[in-house]
């Protein structure tokens, strides 16, 4: 045989749908702009050094991490950047450098890095970064403090830290339409409920969450706060207060979504959605952080592998010879 | 390729291709002057051949690589043997091929014309074996099946595949000559036809039922039929044939009808080509013919690193080299561009639950690749269902981290089937 041209030899399927680990991290970050646009014109300068200090320095870690464990270079997946966005946007917008340096170590080489990278995180990093700061560091995450020295025209109160402090007294103070439209104190991706909720609905759209995780979750918080302010309401705040303040909304559609540490079974994603909802209302409500959001998700994210154990039978188990 | 849509809220939908309403005539490719046959057995010095390198054979020939050999091919045409090799294929899998010089004479040798009156399943099995379609045979007379159910394909298995259609909608008249002779040698008379839905076609079949197929991949695989239509569901690590169906494609029909009518062996069969501008071509070659042959009867240009697919994009096989014969069974060949192939990466799984929601047979993937990889094998299938995959790829089509799934279930059924073997062994030698 005379020579011939090589081949490519590869195994079957030959078609892919084309989708990529950077496409779906970019399109996450996209949906995430809007509400991190709103936090950074919100809360001015300080807000945007936060943010692009903390994607940078969370693929910083990642690269450095790379090098010293030797092996591929993987922040073009953007999957480092796309956890420091997330991380940022929890984080209030005058946040030292210092903190945001140590979240960002915490959330790549602590909260994924040591468990073997992408796909291998037990708990969201973001969320393992938050949760650490804030046992930490509790006057970081006071945002009353935080903001001290801006002047707002709504009322310049974090809205779960007063309702903790002053009861239900204080959920008068806050209009739904401000606290949809950003006009509230808090992180800085986690104020402006609309873009969260836009941007969210994109990812679901475009098959990079899945549904069924969000809508449980925020059922769950429906359900659960339901229950409390029928029990008692003067003590408890309604559903549509929770849901848009404090970190509800990041938590349904950015946090609890995290692939590696969801379900992806469709009863188990019910389940974990839900628990999350109510785990959520539970610590604010008789817990003693004025959100919970960041805990319940650590909770959910511990219960994942237990609760994705209940699948579908797969197809001819269990069936005897016909 | 198809690639995602820009909204997915549900799990992509893949659409197998129906066959054109207005049919051309298949264009005939030449008999080329040399042929290669392939010969399901392997080489074995340690036995006794029957046939070498410079024998001369006659159209219409058995050849049987030992004295001793069961498995034969037959001979397209009368020449001389130049060579004789081993061809490797899929997970080593040996098999042996034959280069065969063309004479221009051409010399029958028609042992099957004596038993053409009285069709029997043992004479069939005997001289029609390497049929186009290639008819199971082997498959009705082994004991460990009991076939009662026989279907014929004709909705294509694979995507971009109309060859199968190509027979129904061409030859109807002698898909029902074959199946009488199918039902007269095999005993068997409950007999299905797939249909998709979406061709035009008649129940003209008399006591053949027909099964209407959806347009969506993989609804027209064996078991997805099974448990559709046929209310069985083969049992996990099983295979059809074992739950008594049998799945037989309609050109092996149609050559057994012709065989028998003009009582002798046939060699041509349709293969749908698709160049890399997306045409297809359908061509009559005789088997035996390279590939390359066709490509340049079509001038169909292949350059270095294209991937030349043999079967559909989802199930098929792509192949080293333009050499590769036209074999009986073969129904498909894409030309594809280097420019379209997609990369595969040794990413790990990032757990994003698109081919636990695509999966048809409910198989926990996510789980499964994890101890694939650590070539736990035998935990695969105790507790993963590495056995109820059906191979129908589209876990690998969807997958985000770009992990080669289908390769590592391949892998891992073929590892554990060693790995039995091994078992079985040395249970019997303790």
């Amino acid at each position: 045989m005379h020579k011939q041209n090589k081949y490519t030899v590869s195994h079957a399927p030959f078609w892919h749908d084309g989708d990529t680990i950077s496409t779906m991290n970019l399109n996450i970050m996209a949906a995430a702009l809007p509400a991190a646009l709103f936090g950074i014109l919100q809360f001015g300068m300080p807000a945007l050094g936060v943010m692009t200090l903390a994607v940078s320095t969370a693929m910083l870690w990642e690269l450095l991490f790379n090098f010293i464990s030797k092996r591929d270079i993987t922040i073009t997946d953007y999957d480092a950047a796309m956890t420091g966005m997330v991380f940022a946007m929890m984080l209030p917008p005058t946040t030292p450098w210092w903190v945001v340096l140590t979240g960002t170590f915490l959330a790549i080489v602590i909260g994924k890095q040591i468990y073997g990278g992408i796909g291998a995180t037990p708990f969201n990093p973001a969320i393992v970064a938050i949760a650490i700061l804030m046992v930490s560091w509790k006057g970081f995450f006071d945002f009353d403090a935080a903001v001290l020295t801006y002047d707002f025209d709504f009322t310049p109160l974090a809205p779960l830290a007063a309702l903790k402090h002053q009861g239900t007294a204080a959920v008068d103070l806050f209009s739904l339409s401000d606290l949809i439209m950003g006009n509230q104190i808090g992180s800085t991706g986690g104020v402006f409920g609309a873009g969260i909720i836009a941007g969210g609905i994109y990812l679901i759209l475009r098959g990079y969450i899945r549904w069924e995780i969000t809508l449980s979750y925020i059922a769950g918080i429906f359900i659960t706060a339901i229950i409390f302010q029928a029990a008692n309401p003067d003590l408890y705040a309604g559903p549509l207060f929770h849901l848009f303040t404090g970190y509800t909304l990041l938590g349904a559609f950015f946090l609890a979504t995290m692939n590696a540490a969801s379900p992806v079974n469709f009863i188990p994603m019910l389940i974990y959605g839900a628990a999350g909802g109510f785990m959520t209302i539970l610590i604010r409500n008789i817990g003693v952080y004025p959100d919970g959001t960041v805990f319940a998700i650590l909770i959910i994210n511990l219960i994942n592998p237990l609760i994705d154990k209940i699948r579908p039978k797969a197809l001819g188990r269990g069936v005897n010879n016909a | 390729m198809i690639k995602r849509p820009f909204f997915q809220l549900t799990s992509p939908k893949l659409r197998y291709d129906l066959i054109e309403s207005d049919l051309k005539e298949p264009e005939k490719i030449p008999k080329p002057p040399r042929m290669i046959i392939l010969l399901d057995e392997q080489l074995d010095s340690t036995r006794k051949i029957r046939i070498e390198e410079g024998d001369t054979v006659k159209t219409g020939e058995r050849l049987f690589l030992y004295r001793n050999s069961t498995e034969y091919t037959t001979s397209p045409c009368t020449g001389t043997i130049t060579s004789i090799a081993s061809f490797t294929g899929d997970f080593g899998e040996v098999s042996t091929y034959f280069v065969i010089e063309r004479k221009n004479s051409n010399e029958q040798l028609n042992e099957f014309e004596a038993f053409a009156d009285k069709p029997e399943l043992e004479s069939a099995d005997r001289f029609l074996r390497s049929l186009p379609g290639k008819p199971p045979f082997q498959t009705f007379t082994s004991e460990a099946n009991r076939i009662h159910t026989l279907v014929i394909t004709g909705a294509d298995m694979d995507l971009r595949s109309t060859t199968c259609q190509y027979h129904v909608v061409t030859a109807f008249d002698e898909i029902k000559a074959g199946i009488q002779i199918l039902e007269k040698i095999t005993g068997i008379t409950q007999v299905f036809i797939t249909i998709p839905e979406a061709l035009r076609q008649n129940n003209g079949f008399e006591k053949t039922q027909m099964i209407r197929t959806t347009p969506f991949y993989p609804d027209a695989l064996p078991e997805i039929i099974m448990k559709d239509h046929l209310n069985t569901i083969v049992p996990a690590g099983s295979t059809c044939e074992n739950a008594g169906v049998c799945f037989i494609s309609p050109e092996a029909v149609i050559s057994l009808a012709r065989a028998y009518r003009e009582k002798t062996h046939v060699y041509e069969k349709i293969v749908t080509i698709t160049g890399k501008n997306k045409t297809s071509h359908r061509v009559k070659a005789t088997i035996g013919t390279p590939i390359h042959r066709i490509f340049s009867h079509l001038d169909l240009k292949t350059n270095e690193k294209d991937r030349i697919i043999v079967g559909g994009p989802m199930k098929g096989f792509s192949t080293y080299t333009l050499y590769h014969p036209v074999t009986p069974d073969m129904d498909n060949i894409i030309i594809q561009d280097r420019a379209d192939i997609e990369y595969v990466s040794d990413y790990p799984c990032i757990n994003c639950g698109k081919c636990i929601s695509i999966c048809p047979a409910n198989v926990p993937v996510n789980l499964l690749v994890r101890n694939l990889e650590a070539d736990r094998y035998e935990d695969a299938a105790d507790f993963f269902d590495l056995n109820s995959c059906i191979e129908c790829g589209l876990c690998s089509y969807v997958c985000t981290a770009r992990i080669p799934l289908f390769q590592y279930i391949r892998l891992g059924k073929h590892q554990l089937q060693l790995l039995e073997a091994e078992q079985k062994m040395e249970a019997a030698n303790a």
